[in-house]
């Protein structure tokens, strides 16, 4: 109280009442102008080379990795009775060079030589020959590529980002306020956690802003969901903000780090298979470790935090299992994707965390139909029942009670609907525009900061602003799709897909979980749920959503068209990227061998490589 | 590309699904959000699992029931709290029609919009608690139900239902005591009960309308007769009479033979028209049972169709609307509790029926109870004596009075004889809610 009659003096009861009703409509108006911003406009793909075909036909290749055949499915298609239905790819890599691998039973050949089965280079001017139809691949020129660049719209022209920011900062100030005046043991804490969500996100928008960045808006949503969040800890624990503070700049941090990382493919690549042996082990160690709550093995405790590991196996699991187009082809990467994939669904079973597994196995159905290129779909469906198999040995007792209670929580107000029925009313009792942050009751019921924190965002924040949660990841899902048209290379395109998947998975079993639609299973809301491991958890996850924006200058996880092939012809943009320092004119000179797997001169190519 | 691209449209998928979820959850919530909001843990409107806002009073502004600070109370006067009960309810939602379970949402001041708020919902009703404590004091005891309303206008003064206890003192009785059967259960929305003879008034109306010269035709009560094979028996021996007489004199053989001569199925028929067959909301909330009149297969279950018994089961309040229907020329105005609301009027029989039924229900008391009886009042009624076994009757006493624009429906189970027993509650009610009135 004396904070809040320090700064605002007598009127501060006042100004929160009518801030109950500001509120909302500031969360709309964020949530609007990013979804706007995001997916109004429309942007011209990435044209990276030509096939001319015989006649002057000429097939633009839009991505970094090109199926082309006579299907109608195909990225180039080439209607020959003499070419496969997917006949050959051509993957380009970051440095620039193109290689192009044959797919079917037909043959290939680059300038007369046959394409053998790891794979052949190709360079502008080669002539690549399916069955007997020739073609001429043209490479583009750095001019010619930054002159189609100009057609290319930035994004955020019409949607500026710093009003939106202003709003959200405005949006943080009303959760102060509110904070300070209904909840009694708010304090200095609570103000300063607010306090550093906003200047975080202004130094994150200054810094990308001066070097060129103009794309913000998933970065938004996600501060947007963050300050919710914090509006729900500051409710549950407002004497232990410092925790959150720490966890807060953990996470960004390690979104920004993220970001930086899987702007090169190669280098992703090149750590898949230590994310594959990280994400079982770190889950056979949760097993081993954790302690047992709510009949779950999911929680390892050190010192006074919890860690919840399977949040971070999210971010290893889909890391490990996007792959870029040439993997797709190979049968034994699916088989092992399968194993995988099995291998975390049944530690997780194992541990008795009956949510997390079925999200873990709704996003092993996204990746797996993304990825099944051309075979045995039927093969994946049987995995798929493995799996399925396994979800069913996870239901233990506490989850068999609580299918039991689904639908009739009324009936068992004082057993297994206990939770669900409060949330359903504490939601209510929020109305539209809700009780005021830090005024609701509901956030001391058990675990409803976590599972039931849609509820409890209703009650203090109201239906409008929950719904705007909700709305926040609905537009990051649909943005992921609209982006996917453009993705350079499938890696980005199915690790976005999967992840806003596995958010919006989450969001259903926890929504619809709460509010008995679907069996109560105890999953977090991504991002507003209170809780370490899933807070950071979701904003590295996010660096995927940004590696698949591939609107112009928007995103800095991607890497720049101009900024590649040895840095010809982009000296005059350097001084617009900050990123530069960081990451110095890039890999042509680092080590560029290791990891990849290759027989056929790749040294010597790269040396006489990169266009001059 | 193109097929993992074209594919990323999974993901719209579970969007979808988060939308018709979402779809799913706002429906309930605008359905049933004053239910949920009104959940006896909802702390923002209860303090310690006791409602701390909101009120309920009589027409006159009498508290009935509010929630303080501290502490929920019920009407300052012991007999308004007995005699109200039933209408207003408890805290703990044991009267499953009452207002503090159907209206709760409103009590608390819910509302889709605001959710609750800092300031209780102020409720006014129709009740009267002077002409239900004297409708309470009247029954004295019996189990049993009065209910008064305003045909014109339909507010409900005077709805009690007995037996039922002190809501400030709560429930502190076995539920299996005799004495408290049904005291959850407001009877006159909650229950059905053989009608006996006010019943004739239904099959009154049927002849009027299907047999041209029932009033030239004479009937000869001897106390008993053969109709169908069945022994229809009448309380009296009535000599030769005129159907007007005989729905005077409430004879059994008389109505009987009418009962035959209409047949089961009209009689049926006229229940259902009239609503005494299906269930009625009071106030759009507000459930009441459905009664039954099967239609009788022969002349003898005809017989006794036609005078209320056979399987003829009635609930109060539908008979209630059926009583301002007939004093409202044929039409009735939906009965309401909540002040201020009007629900609506239902059209159940001619005008010209209406206004001969009103003529013969005032014959009625002029030729055979006495306008003596109901000094000051301008009687329309009839009795029922409805028998239910083991030789108890149910007492009832069913009409209007033109006075005051009001219908009424007194009901005291197994408590003896209409005329004996009902009639002088309905005159003791009547006089009062007259006098409440002016």
């Amino acid at each position: 109280m004396d904070i809040v009659t320090l700064v605002f003096g007598q009127a501060a009861p006042t100004l929160a009442a009518v801030s109950r009703y500001i509120l909302p409509l500031t969360a709309v108006l964020i949530v609007l102008r990013c979804v706007r911003s995001m997916l109004r406009e429309h942007y011209e793909p990435e044209t990276w080379a030509y096939l001319y075909l015989t006649g002057d036909v000429m097939i633009p290749l839009r991505h970094w990795e090109c199926i082309l055949g006579r299907a109608k499915s195909v990225d180039a298609q080439i209607d020959d009775p003499a070419v496969e239905r997917l006949h050959a790819c051509l993957i380009r890599d970051v440095t620039g060079l193109w290689r192009v691998y044959n797919l079917g039973r037909g043959d290939t050949y680059v300038n007369g030589e046959q394409v053998l089965a790891g794979g052949a280079f190709i360079q502008d001017a080669d002539v690549l020959t399916l069955g007997n139809v020739s073609a001429r691949f043209v490479d583009l020129t750095e001019e010619e590529r930054s002159s189609l660049l100009k057609y290319r719209h930035a994004p955020g022209r019409r949607v500026r980002p710093s009003v939106t920011l202003l709003l959200l900062t405005f949006f943080q100030l009303l959760l102060v306020l509110q904070q300070l005046v209904y909840n009694p043991d708010a304090g200095f804490g609570v103000a300063m956690a607010f306090g550093v969500v906003a200047a975080v996100q202004w130094a994150y928008f200054i810094v990308l802003r001066a070097s060129g960045q103009t794309g913000f808006e998933p970065e938004l949503l996600a501060f947007f969901l963050s300050s919710v969040g914090m509006s729900m800890a500051a409710s549950k624990t407002p004497n232990d903000m410092i925790k959150y503070i720490i966890l807060f700049l953990a996470a960004v941090g390690l979104y920004v780090f993220l970001c930086l990382w899987v702007r090169d493919l190669h280098r992703v690549k090149a750590v898949r298979l230590y994310a594959f042996v990280a994400a079982v082990g770190l889950l056979a160690a949760t097993l081993v470790l954790a302690t047992e709550r709510n009949g779950a093995r999911s929680w390892i405790e050190i010192g006074s935090f919890t860690i919840q590991p399977s949040e971070f196996v999210k971010v290893l699991y889909i890391y490990a299992g996007a792959a870029t187009l040439d993997r797709l082809f190979v049968n034994r990467n699916l088989i092992f994707y399968i194993g995988f994939s099995a291998a975390c669904v049944g530690l997780l079973a194992l541990m008795g965390d009956f949510g997390t597994a079925l999200v873990f196995f709704v996003t092993f159905l996204v990746i797996s139909f993304m990825r099944s290129g051309n075979f045995a779909t039927v093969f994946l469906a049987v995995a798929g029942a493995v799996l399925g198999v396994m979800l069913v040995v996870t239901v233990k007792p506490h989850v068999v009670a609580r299918f039991q209670t689904w639908g009739h929580v009324w009936e068992d107000i004082y057993g297994n609907g206990y939770q669900q029925v409060r949330a359903m009313s504490a939601a209510a009792s929020g109305g539209l525009f809700g009780q005021g942050s830090g005024n609701g009751w509901l956030v001391d019921i058990y675990a409803a900061e976590t599972d039931m924190v849609f509820a409890v965002i209703s009650e203090e924040l109201g239906l409008i602003t929950a719904l705007c949660c909700v709305g926040s990841l609905l537009a990051l899902a649909i943005f992921v799709v609209k982006n996917a048209s453009a993705g350079r290379s499938s890696y980005f395109v199915i690790a976005a897909a999967a992840t806003m998947s596995m958010m919006l998975v989450q969001v259903i079993l926890n929504v619809y979980g709460t509010m008995d639609i679907l069996p109560f299973t105890g999953v977090t809301f991504p991002f507003a749920s209170v809780g370490g491991s899933s807070l950071i958890a979701c904003w590295m996850l996010l660096a995927f959503v940004k590696g698949s924006d591939m609107r112009a200058h928007a995103s800095f996880a991607v890497k720049r068209p101009e900024k590649f092939s040895g840095g010809i012809g982009v000296e005059e943009d350097d001084s617009a990227d900050g990123y530069d320092q960081d990451y110095p004119q890039d890999y042509p000179q680092d080590g560029y061998d290791d990891g990849y797997d290759d027989e056929n001169g790749y040294d010597g190519y790269y040396t006489q490589g990169g266009r001059s | 590309m193109r097929k993992v691209t074209t594919r990323a449209f999974a993901v719209l998928l579970l969007a979808a699904l988060v939308v018709m979820g979402m779809g799913v959850y706002l429906f309930r919530l605008v359905r049933d959000g004053g239910d949920w909001a009104s959940f006896y843990a909802n702390d923002s409107v209860y303090t310690r699992g006791v409602l701390n806002r909101g009120s309920v009073t009589d027409r006159k502004g009498v508290v009935l029931a509010a929630a303080g600070e501290d502490a929920f109370h019920y009407a300052d006067d012991a007999t308004v709290r007995r005699a109200c009960l039933h209408v207003v309810g408890d805290l703990d939602g044991n009267i499953g029609t009452s207002i503090l379970s159907v209206f709760r949402p409103k009590f608390i001041n819910y509302s889709f919009f605001t959710g609750t708020t800092t300031k209780g919902g102020s409720m006014q009703l129709t009740i009267d608690a002077d002409i239900s404590a004297a409708a309470y004091n009247a029954l004295s005891g019996r189990k049993g139900t009065v209910l008064v309303y305003n045909y014109q206008t339909g507010e409900i003064l005077c709805m009690v239902s007995t037996p039922g206890w002190d809501p400030e003192q709560g429930v502190n009785f076995d539920l299996n005591d005799p004495n408290y059967e049904g005291a959850f259960i407001n009877r006159a929305i909650s229950s059905v009960f053989t009608p006996g003879s006010v019943f004739k008034l239904v099959t009154m109306a049927a002849a009027i309308e299907n047999i041209p010269d029932i009033f030239q035709q004479t009937f000869t009560c001897s106390g008993s007769a053969i109709i169908g094979g069945q022994k229809i028996v009448c309380s009296g021996h009535h000599g030769t009479l005129t159907v007007d007489e005989g729905l005077a004199c409430s004879c059994n053989i008389v109505f009987g033979e009418v009962g035959r001569q209409l047949g089961g199925v009209r009689i049926s028929q006229y229940a259902e028209k009239y609503g005494l067959t299906s269930a009625h909301t009071l106030n759009s909330e507000i459930t009441t049972a459905a009664g039954s009149v099967p239609a009788a297969p022969g002349d003898g279950d005809a017989a006794w169709a036609g005078i209320g018994q056979y399987e003829d089961l009635i609930n109060p309040y539908a008979f209630l609307r059926l009583m301002g229907a007939i004093a409202n020329g044929g039409t009735a105005v939906e009965p309401t509790i909540l002040a201020g609301k009007s629900g609506g009027s239902e059209k159940l029989m001619e005008p010209t029926t209406a206004q001969k039924l009103s003529e013969m229900m005032s014959f009625n008391v002029q030729y055979e109870y006495g306008s003596w009886a109901y000094p000051g009042l301008d009687m329309h009624a009839k009795t029922g004596t409805a028998e239910v076994g083991n030789g108890s009757t149910h007492a009832w006493f069913a009409g209007f009075i033109t006075n005051k624009p009001l219908a009424f429906v007194v009901m005291a189970e197994r408590a003896g004889g209409g005329y004996a027993v009902a009639s002088p509650i309905a005159n003791t009610v009547l006089q009062k809610a007259v006098s409440v009135l002016d």
